[in-house]
């Protein structure tokens, strides 16, 4: 799986669930955290099992943000105009959440099942639909070839705690500006390697259309305005520039969802990456690869050892052993003295043995 | 390029031919005692003057000689943060298998990335030459162990990026 799913996974299995089984009353009480610190709960009760409430709690927004109300500007909007009738926004939102919908499973659509089964996705990927909205309104009017009318030179918009992107909207196009952090000193090398990977596979023959990517170390000028603490970026800067044919139709949602998780789709690669190339699990990629070569590199240290076994062999050879078993012990140690020191054993010829032969009689006489 | 590792690497395993002569020392200071010298260094006329060998700045040999025994050090090329780290993290999967290659020391001399010890009875039991053809391979070995991972790992990258831009066609 390449890319990231817009809906939570968790979510609309839950949601899929309840329709399925309306009249049958169950008490749900989940909590669950997705990426980017969002956290959802659900809520069902016994009373109604038709209802159910659903929470949101988005990343806190650094101070550069323009928040209102607790959500990012555009979303009850865009809520409304997602969902319809079946969702109701609670005012004031559930402590600690920001924002809280009240689902009526019984408003669904009924029967059409593949419009309902679209409904439902599309709730369960209201993170998109709250912390895309304000991108949404800009690209939107960027597909309209104009700019919204009480907009700055230059947005900043949350995607992860504490950290924003930066939008600078103009008539003809969008520069999509994201300091790119990392804790970790490994990723944070990783992520530039890759990242100079954007600008070099933009630059492929396939993708002559896809949106001008450019990386660099220091912040680009586009970001003059912006508050100092959000220009520290040690991974660099990558910069977007999306055209109006990048947002007009069905294609609107994927480039709002694919911008608003990049950080996240960057990182997420980067720790898969590692993890195949380097950290230790035993199945890794690496891992196996490594092994391959120290045994290769065993086989040459092996190589250098002289082989003992052979030469072994060659001195006890056949007629050598006719020999032993012919003559007398006495023999059979003086032959081993002799042959012992003796490295080549063609000296093991027939003459010499004749040569034994005399020089124990010898030594009997 | 290649031609420079050569001459590099021909100068290397010239030095180690000419290096390698051990004999069997024991201890002078300890009885009983029989210590690879050029670790112990008890006594300045047992050890010979080590030799450096560069081929730039970032990739060096150091060949330190004694009377039983011969330590040879290597620095590898790390062009950047990416091959530093992949040098690293490699070195240190071969360091925790020394025992398997008997040669390797566990620690590596300061200031460099990976060594070897080679003392007489390792001479004894292997052949001179072939030992010196392992560490040349090894250095081989290791420049394109390292440059292959430098290169999946970019290709994964690759792969991602281009992914990612196809979501806007």
């Amino acid at each position: 799986m390449l890319l990231l799913q817009s809906h939570s996974r968790f979510l609309l299995d839950t949601l899929l669930n309840r329709v399925q089984n309306v009249d049958k009353a169950v008490e749900l009480d989940n909590h669950w955290v997705e990426f980017d610190d969002v956290r959802y709960h659900v809520q069902v009760t016994m009373k109604n099992p038709h209802i159910v409430l659903l929470s949101v709690s988005l990343p806190i927004p650094p101070p550069e943000t323009v928040f209102l109300g607790g959500l990012p500007f555009g979303a009850i909007e865009a809520i409304k105009a997602a969902y319809g009738v079946v969702v109701q926004i609670l005012d004031p939102p559930r402590d600690g959440f920001n924002l809280t919908l009240k689902l009526n499973l019984s408003k669904l659509p009924p029967d059409e099942a593949e419009y309902k089964h679209a409904l439902l996705v599309k709730i369960a990927s209201v993170r998109e639909v709250v912390l895309g909205a304000p991108l949404r309104v800009v690209l939107k009017h960027l597909a309209s070839r104009t700019v919204a009318p009480d907009m700055d030179q230059l947005l900043a918009l949350v995607h992860r705690p504490k950290e924003s992107f930066f939008l600078i909207p103009q008539a003809d196009k969008v520069t999509v500006v994201f300091p790119m952090r990392f804790k970790d000193s490994i990723d944070t090398v990783l992520a530039t390697s890759f990242l100079q990977e954007f600008v070099e596979a933009r630059r492929t023959a396939g993708l002559n259309n896809a949106p001008l990517c450019m990386w660099s170390s220091s912040p680009p000028l586009e970001l003059k305005g912006a508050p100092a603490e959000a220009l520290s970026a040690n991974a660099g800067f990558v910069t977007f520039v999306i055209f109006p044919r990048h947002v007009d139709g069905k294609k609107l949602d994927r480039t709002v969802w694919n911008l608003s998780t990049f950080y996240a789709y960057v990182s997420y690669h980067v720790k898969v990456g590692f993890f195949h190339l380097v950290a230790s699990c035993s199945e890794g990629f690496m891992h196996t690869r490594m092994r391959r070569r120290v045994e290769s590199l065993i086989q040459t240290l092996d190589r250098a050892k002289p082989d003992l076994e052979k030469s072994n062999k060659g001195l006890t050879s056949r007629s050598f052993k006719r020999l032993v078993c012919i003559e007398n012990s006495n023999l059979n140690a003086l032959t081993k003295h002799y042959f012992g020191r003796c490295a080549d054993y063609k000296y093991a010829g027939l003459q010499s043995l004749k040569d034994l032969k005399d020089r124990r009689t010898n030594s009997y006489s | 390029m290649a031609n420079t590792l050569r001459l590099y690497l021909t100068c290397i395993r010239n030095t180690l031919d000419a290096a390698m002569c051990l004999q069997n020392f024991p201890c002078q200071e300890v009885e009983r005692h029989n210590k690879p010298e050029v670790e112990m260094k008890t006594s300045p006329e047992l050890l010979l003057n080590p030799i450096l060998i560069c081929r730039n700045e970032a990739e060096k040999c150091l060949i330190e000689t004694s009377i039983n025994s011969l330590r040879i050090s290597l620095k590898v090329k790390q062009a950047d943060e990416l091959e530093n780290i992949l040098t690293k993290k490699f070195l240190r999967f071969l360091s925790m298998r020394a025992e398997a290659f008997q040669v390797l020391r566990r620690k590596p001399v300061q200031g460099y990335d990976i060594s070897f010890l080679i003392t007489n009875y390792h001479c004894e039991d292997m052949q001179k030459h072939k030992l010196i053809d392992f560490i040349v391979q090894f250095m081989e070995d290791i420049d394109k162990e390292i440059s292959e991972l430098k290169m999946s790992m970019n290709t994964r990258g690759r792969l991602v990026a281009t992914e990612f831009l196809k979501q806007f066609m």
